[in-house]
């Protein structure tokens, strides 16, 4: 579904992503776990075109995506969830929502899309009206996701969902990920919450300082040294 | 009626810098780049009404040409010289505008006229209309009604269209917007589009207030403007309504304690009274929803 090759990704002088190379399956849920810092967030942006970078190549189903504009990437089929959630605050529920998937659909098709994500959110549904800004955290990181469903993506790439959430909220967001899962998406998750993202994950990579220092199956690293000592501190 | 006169005059004036503000508004809240070349689609709409008039088209017709024809070229000014530096800072686009704004001016003084042109006004315009026993004038009526209807125009697109709310979102959030897959370069085109038609409007009220158009009419109004912008909050669209019509308010309201005397410094006694609220409302009257934009 998605491969990477020798991404880089350059901030001004300072030098991110040190040659990435990664892949994600069909129907594969894959993480990216590491530190503070180590690049994460900006090998999604870099797949998602959010920030260009400077080498290296992306190709999704083959196709390789390397200097399309963000909207391009995200009409070929890749939505991201970023850190931070970024819903528009001051844009309703039911506007959130119906941004999320008006470039893909139209009409009665676009409220179709609308009206299941709302059966399969009734919390948003409640709040359809209302500022996104007045929603809760976990509230905001539902819309979120369901504003990057809306574009029915062949992948999804989802940053740090758990960030700032009480643990019963986190619980409900990781049934959402697993759900979706099993029907079938393909789905990149970023997390720092190292534990939690090997235990719905099938594989994983383990990015410090801008590079893969460890990838494997997900129980493979979870019985690592490396992952065992830096990340889960037993 | 003293004072239906003059709120009259405070709508009818203040309205005029609620169209400009609200255009410089639009432009910045999405592009980050304050418009310095804004005043010369006014200039380039007064022109293409004196050009339509000369052809005898129909006062309708006319209109129309001057408002489609400012939100072309604000379109065009967009598409040849801002797009190129998209991702240059506040302070270099805001050259570029002024850059943009000389050629145009020196365009209009060489390549038109250095001299004003007259515009004749049709004969019901001269008019007035008499309510209950005041009288109001049919310039100032028109510019009421034209300026309400394209207030609520504006509002109902921004609210009720995926355009509109794709511009409201890219004004919290431009990058988020493009990441769900909307063009960019659409919604940016769509917001100069709608900047020049509200600057086609606002020349045309202008226009029918002074009756002549020249190469420089439109720098005061947009001068005007920018600091109504700023009264409201730069970068907020209610605040730079609501900008215009203090300012409209501010100048009109201070005529009856002007003396020959005083007169003269009206402008500077206005602009002491916005920096005084300044001071108190650093961020204007109704601040900008805080962006990614710094
Ligand atoms: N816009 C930026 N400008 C300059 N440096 C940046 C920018 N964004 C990220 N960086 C730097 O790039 C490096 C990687 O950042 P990134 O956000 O990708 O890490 P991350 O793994 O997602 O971290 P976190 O877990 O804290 O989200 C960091 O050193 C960071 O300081
Ligand atoms: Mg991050």
């Amino acid at each position: 579904m998605l491969r990477v090759e020798g991404m880089k990704i350059r901030y001004g002088a300072v030098q991110a992503v040190h040659g990435v190379d990664l892949n994600v399956g069909n129907g594969e849920l894959v993480t990216l776990i590491g530190a503070n810092g180590a690049g994460k967030s900006s090998i999604l942006a870099g797949i998602a075109g959010s920030i260009p970078p400077a080498e290296g190549k992306v190709l999704l189903k083959g196709q390789p995506l390397t200097g399309l504009p963000a909207d391009v990437i995200s009409r070929k089929g890749i939505a991201l969830t970023p850190e931070g959630r970024r819903v528009f605050a001051h844009l309703t529920v039911g506007e959130n929502l119906h941004l999320g998937g008006a470039a893909f659909a139209k009409g009665n098709e676009l409220r179709a899309r609308r009206d299941s994500m709302l059966s399969r959110f009734p919390i948003l549904a409640e709040r359809i009206d209302q500022k996104a800004g007045s929603l809760s955290g976990g509230e905001q990181q539902m819309l979120a996701i369901a504003r990057s469903l809306m574009s029915q993506p062949d992948l999804l790439l989802l940053d740090e969902p758990s960030l700032g959430l009480a643990p019963q909220t986190i619980d409900k967001v990781y049934e959402l990920i697993e759900d979706l899962r099993k029907q079938g998406l393909t789905i990149l998750l970023v997390e720092q919450n190292v534990e939690l993202a090997l235990s719905v994950a099938d594989r994983g990579y383990v990015v410090a300082n801008g590079r893969i220092a460890l990838s494997g199956t997900a129980s493979e690293l979870a019985s690592s040294d490396l992952v065992r000592q830096a990340y889960l501190a037993i | 009626m003293e004072f239906v006169q003059y709120l009259v005059n405070i709508l009818s004036l203040g309205g005029i810098y609620a169209l400009l503000a609200l255009g410089l508004a639009i432009v910045f809240s999405i592009v980050g780049l304050i418009n310095f070349a804004h005043g010369e689609l006014m200039t380039i709409a007064g022109y293409l009404i004196v050009l339509s008039l000369s052809f005898g088209l129909p006062l309708p017709v006319v209109l129309l040409v001057a408002c489609l024809g400012a939100a072309l070229s604000a379109v065009l000014m967009d598409r040849i010289a801002f797009r190129p530096m998209r991702s240059a800072s506040v302070t270099t686009l805001m050259i570029t505008s002024f850059g943009v704004s000389t050629i145009c001016k020196v365009f209009f003084q060489n390549g038109v006229s250095a001299r004003g042109r007259a515009v004749a006004l049709p004969e019901w315009m001269s008019g007035t209309l008499t309510f209950g026993g005041f009288q109001i004038g049919m310039v100032p009526l028109t510019s009421i009604a034209l300026t309400a209807l394209a207030l609520i125009g504006l509002d109902i697109f921004l609210r009720k269209t995926t355009l509109g709310v794709a511009m409201r979102a890219a004004s919290e959030d431009f990058i988020m917007v493009s990441l769900l897959g909307l063009r960019a370069n659409t919604v940016i085109a769509t917001s100069f589009a709608i900047s020049g038609l509200l600057a086609g409007i606002a020349a045309i009220l202008w226009i029918s207030q002074r009756g002549s158009v020249d190469p420089l009419m439109g720098f005061t109004p947009v001068l005007k403007a920018f600091i109504a912008a700023i009264i409201g909050g730069l970068g907020s669209l209610r605040g730079a309504v609501l900008g215009g019509f203090v300012l409209g308010a501010l100048e009109v309201g201070s005529e009856p304690f002007l003396t020959t005397g005083t007169a003269p410094y009206r402008d500077a006694l206005v602009l002491l009274a916005v920096v005084l609220l300044l001071l108190v409302k650093p961020d204007g009257l109704l601040p900008a929803v805080r962006g990614l934009r710094s």
